[in-house]
């Protein structure tokens, strides 16, 4: 496990952080609480949104955005030109190729989980996981400092993705909201109860929960009602989950797959109001057959990340919504003897757009084989760190988790000023 | 001089004699009292007997009070009928359960690694025996750690969760049984405390040579024994950050933490080892690392091991260890009542380790009995007020069966599962968490579309149960209010809330209604 400094500070400075037990004494950290409403004010008067592409698995590198070909690590597909000047990608992204000039390519990241577990936590939370705390999801982070207060729909939706860090020690009102890969929403989500008699109900609860308020004060009771008011809310907001009105004209732009039904989704809750999305595909685990199983993935998934930058710009919103494109690790430059791919992190690549990204450049440069990263490595904090910058919320925001004061993005990250315009 | 100086050896002598003869739960209330003026908190008035009896109740058998076991608690006018219902909990068999439940919390969490792991069947009615028997912490913790036995009978589940991963075995152990995390020793040397990273290697060095052996298949599941060979080192490879690719690193000698070097005995040079037989219990080796590390983390002169499990009981009663969190006890974090650690550790030794006597005492002090209304601090520093914490899964679950009544009228008796009629998936899926892990935990939106939306309602319309009761029009309203509230929230009703829950029913609300909202309430849903 990595530990930074501020991981070791003494606890007679960090007392406030600490709120509650579970049973058996087990800490439970649901910190936060009386971290900085007035940041998380101002940042979310700026209504940013961000829908997260979750390449889950593992893309390849040498398959979408760094290409070596004529090399032994090249693999068979070619590279095309875009809609850049000397920006090539790999031809599987016809799509992707016009509409390079709104994204930023990252093909220098260096990151430190290889497997599959670590890595989905690392790439979710920008922290390696550790024992004894219990970071936020990226998601989370966003819904915190984005989200709507009192809004019907949840701030952190996930359809159809991975990674169960969850709020962490954000607390359960930044959890996400899970939907299921044909956008079917949880189970208990939709209510039976005539309205009459719900709200009846509704306000025979609220009296009850009135008077323990005021006798208890108890702050984990509030929370509790918060929750409930947002289950509540979610019965209005219901709405907002269901695409099929609008796919029959969307479905050439976003392309006829499940992938592309989700982007379609994940940009019409961004369009309500839902702070961060998170769309997932599976799996690009390619240890046998990685061309594959890239030929038969990616064109899907490029079609729809194309038509949901388009779609986004023609309604006015990319620039106030940043689309990241990741999965936990990259694949290695050496190809297996079943025509695989294994995992690596030393030299991969992801991919941003939208709300404030410099779009149309390439950042960052692996080897001629792709093995080393040669110029400006960016790791998981950087990573994470420019996409909190990018969003309106200083990386350097510090919450407590117990007793630990715990900044955004690890400390010592740095947010690359270059991807920024 | 020199019979001054008696005189004050006397005087000192007398005074630990006196100290001695306090009984825990009085020195307990002395030392946090002591510190409410300098800390500048005032503490809560005494709790209210409903508030103690739901509390007591929770906190030592995982459930909830019945209406008439209620009515007789409140009604009581005996002096000394709060000492009477903790030692009547305490001798319930649910006082073993539940500790045990605890326990496998602590021990395991929802989510333990390694494979085979979820279902523990073995490992609890171990562990609940150790509660009945009132075994003595020292005595199984011991056996725990040696883990001799297969894990159907024993508690060899435990060291089971790790496979050939000794670095995160004693990162466990460490953490639980002597309340200090050496995982930042891992990969440097710690910045801030004393450990090394040979540290860290020297502990997980006691855990490098065992083996999961499964010895059996026994229903659908596979019966493991904890095997340990006469090889095998963990090996150092110097700071991670400096690591070069394919460095295998110095083997590293089992090493006591902050003490002295395992002496053990040297293997004859032509040794060869044996691979453990599936199916065949396997040997022990010629010396075993496991039982000297087992040996030395539970003897009662070890102070990491007595502090850390009398400041652990301490915070599962009172929210928060005097070290806090109770498994971070270090140079860095001191205890916020230094003294009344020490009097928790040490007379706990003197008791051998007799956890029950333990917890008579902690819940028997002032402080445990204080009113949880303060300034809702769910955990208070300076135990000013009673904790808060949300009720786990099965206390949820088992709480709403009592309140309901589905436990006195359920017909089919024939299903024993202990989330009937609800099902465990779903409750350990929205309620379980947290413990120790990551994922998915209860307070979340999740958690009240369960309760909105979900099957609750089937416990809720038992026959003969609760809403029957407090929906029969032929009896007076005020007694049907005042049943409701007995049986869910352990306390008659006040005027305020007679009136509305009258108007509710008698201006067309259901009475399964009603129970519903008071089962998923907050005051409810914590134990405060």
């Amino acid at each position: 496990m990595r530990c930074t400094p501020t991981q070791h500070l003494s606890r007679r400075t960090l007392m406030k952080g600490a709120i509650a037990t579970a049973a058996g004494g087990v800490v439970m950290n649901w910190g936060g609480l009386t971290t900085q409403s007035a940041i998380a004010e101002e940042a979310r008067r700026q209504k940013k949104h961000c829908i997260l592409l979750w390449m889950n698995g593992g893309a390849s590198q040498f398959e979408t955005f760094d290409m070596k070909p004529g090399r032994p690590t090249g693999g068979p597909f070619r590279p095309i030109d875009t809609n850049v000047n000397g920006i090539k990608i790999c031809e599987l992204m016809p799509k992707m190729a016009k509409q390079m000039d709104k994204v930023a390519v990252i093909r220098s990241m260096k990151t430190s989980e290889v497997d599959h577990p670590g890595g989905i936590y690392l790439m979710h939370t920008g922290y390696r996981p550790a024992a004894n705390v219990r970071f936020p999801e990226m998601g989370a982070v966003v819904a915190k400092y984005q989200g709507t207060v009192g809004g019907d729909l949840p701030d952190f939706v996930k359809v159809s993705s991975n990674g169960d860090a969850g709020a962490g020690f954000l607390g359960p009102k930044y959890q996400p909201f899970g939907i299921g890969s044909e956008g079917t929403l949880p189970t208990f989500s939709v209510s039976n109860m005539d309205p009459a008699k719900e709200a009846k109900r509704h306000d025979l609860r609220s009296f009850v929960e009135d008077k323990y308020a005021a006798d208890s004060k108890s702050e984990l009771a509030k929370m509790h009602r918060e929750a409930y008011e947002a289950a509540r809310r979610l019965q209005k907001g219901r709405e907002a989950f269901k695409i099929e009105a609008e796919w029959a004209k969307h479905k050439e732009l976003y392309g006829d797959s499940e992938f592309g039904k989700r982007c379609l989704l994940a940009r019409k809750l961004v369009e309500s109001g839902v702070a961060f999305v998170e769309v997932g595909q599976s799996s690009y685990d390619s240890h046998a057959d990685n061309f594959q199983w890239h030929r038969g993935l990616v064109p899907p998934m490029e079609h729809a990340w194309a038509g949901l930058l388009e779609d986004l710009k023609q309604r006015g919103m990319l620039d106030k919504t940043l689309v990241v494109w990741t999965g936990e690790i990259g694949r290695t430059p050496s190809i297996n003897n079943r025509a695989g791919r294994d995992h690596y992190v030393r030299c991969w690549s992801t991919a941003l757009a939208g709300c404030g990204i410099k779009g149309g450049q390439v950042y960052g440069a692996s080897d001629e084989n792709g093995v080393e990263v040669k110029d400006n490595p960016v790791t998981e904090g950087d990573f994470f760190a420019t996409i909190y910058q990018a969003l309106g919320i200083d990386p350097k925001i510090e919450n407590y988790a117990g007793l630990r004061p715990v900044p955004l993005a690890p400390f010592g990250s740095d947010v690359v000023k270059e991807l920024l315009s | 001089m020199f019979a001054r100086l008696t005189t004050a050896l006397c005087v000192l002598l007398l005074g630990s004699v006196a100290l001695a003869q306090d009984a825990l739960h009085t020195v307990i209330d002395r030392e946090v009292k002591a510190a409410w003026p300098t800390a500048k908190v005032s503490p809560a008035k005494p709790s209210p007997d409903s508030e103690f009896l739901r509390r007591i109740s929770l906190d030592l058998i995982g459930t909830v009070p019945t209406v008439e076991e209620t009515v007789a608690f409140l009604d009581s006018k005996e002096a000394d009928k709060r000492a009477k219902l903790i030692d009547k909990l305490l001798a319930d068999p649910r006082f073993a359960r539940h500790q045990a439940d605890v326990w496998d919390m602590v021990l395991f969490g929802r989510n333990p690694p390694g494979y085979e792991t979820q279902r523990r069947d073995g490992f609890i009615s171990w562990m609940r025996g150790n509660f009945e028997k009132n075994t003595p912490y020292d005595v199984w913790a011991k056996e725990l750690l040696t883990a001799d036995g297969t894990s159907d009978t024993t508690g060899a589940m435990y060291l089971a969760q790790w496979r050939s991963a000794p670095e995160d075995a004693i990162e466990a152990v460490t953490q639980t049984f002597l309340g200090v995390q050496l995982q930042c020793a891992r990969c440097h040397d710690h910045p801030y405390e004393s450990w090394k990273q040979l540290d860290f290697y020297g502990m997980a060095a006691f855990l490098a040579r065992l083996e999961v052996v499964t010895v059996a298949q026994k229903n659908n599941q596979p019966v493991f024994a904890i095997g340990e060979k006469n090889l095998g080192e963990v090996r150092f490879t110097g700071s991670v950050k400096d690591a070069k690719p394919g460095d295998k690193g110095v083997p590293v000698k089992p090493k006591f933490l902050l003490g002295k070097d395992l002496d053990e005995p040297t293997l004859p040079k032509d040794f060869k080892e044996d691979k453990f037989a599936e199916k065949k219990a396997p040997p022990k080796p010629k010396f075993s690392r496991k039982d000297a590390l087992a040996e030395w983390v539970t003897k009662s002169d070890n102070p990491f091991f007595t502090r850390a499990i009398a400041n652990r009981v301490w915070a599962q009663f009172m929210g928060r260890g005097v070290i806090h969190p109770v498994d971070n006890m270090s140079e860095t974090n001191k205890p916020t009542h230094p003294k009344l650690l020490d009097a928790l550790a040490k007379e706990l030794v003197a008791h051998k380790f007799d956890l029950k006597w333990y917890i008579r005492e902690v819940v028997s002090s002032e402080a445990y009995q204080l009113s949880g209304r303060g300034n809702g601090e769910p955990m208070p520093e300076w135990f000013q007020h009673a904790r808060s914490r949300p009720l786990s899964a099965e206390e949820l679950v088992e709480s709403w069966q009592v309140a309901t009544g589905f436990l006195a009228n359920e017909t089919n008796k024939k299903d024993e599962s202990r989330f009937r009629p609800l099902g465990r998936d779903y409750l350990i899926q929205f309620f379980g968490n947290p413990t120790t892990g990551t994922g998915d935990f209860q307070g979340g939106l999740k958690e009240h579309l369960y309760l909105n939306n979900g099957p609750l309602g089937t416990m809720i319309g038992v026959k003969g149960g609760l809403a029957e009761f407090v929906g029969d029009a032929k009896k007076p309203v005020a007694d049907r209010v005042e049943r409701l509230f007995l049986a869910t929230l352990h306390r008659r009703p006040d005027d305020a809330e007679t009136k509305k829950f009258t108007e509710y029913l008698s201006g067309g609300g259901t009475s399964a209604d009603a129970v519903w909202v008071l089962l998923t309430c907050s005051e409810f849903r914590f134990n405060h």
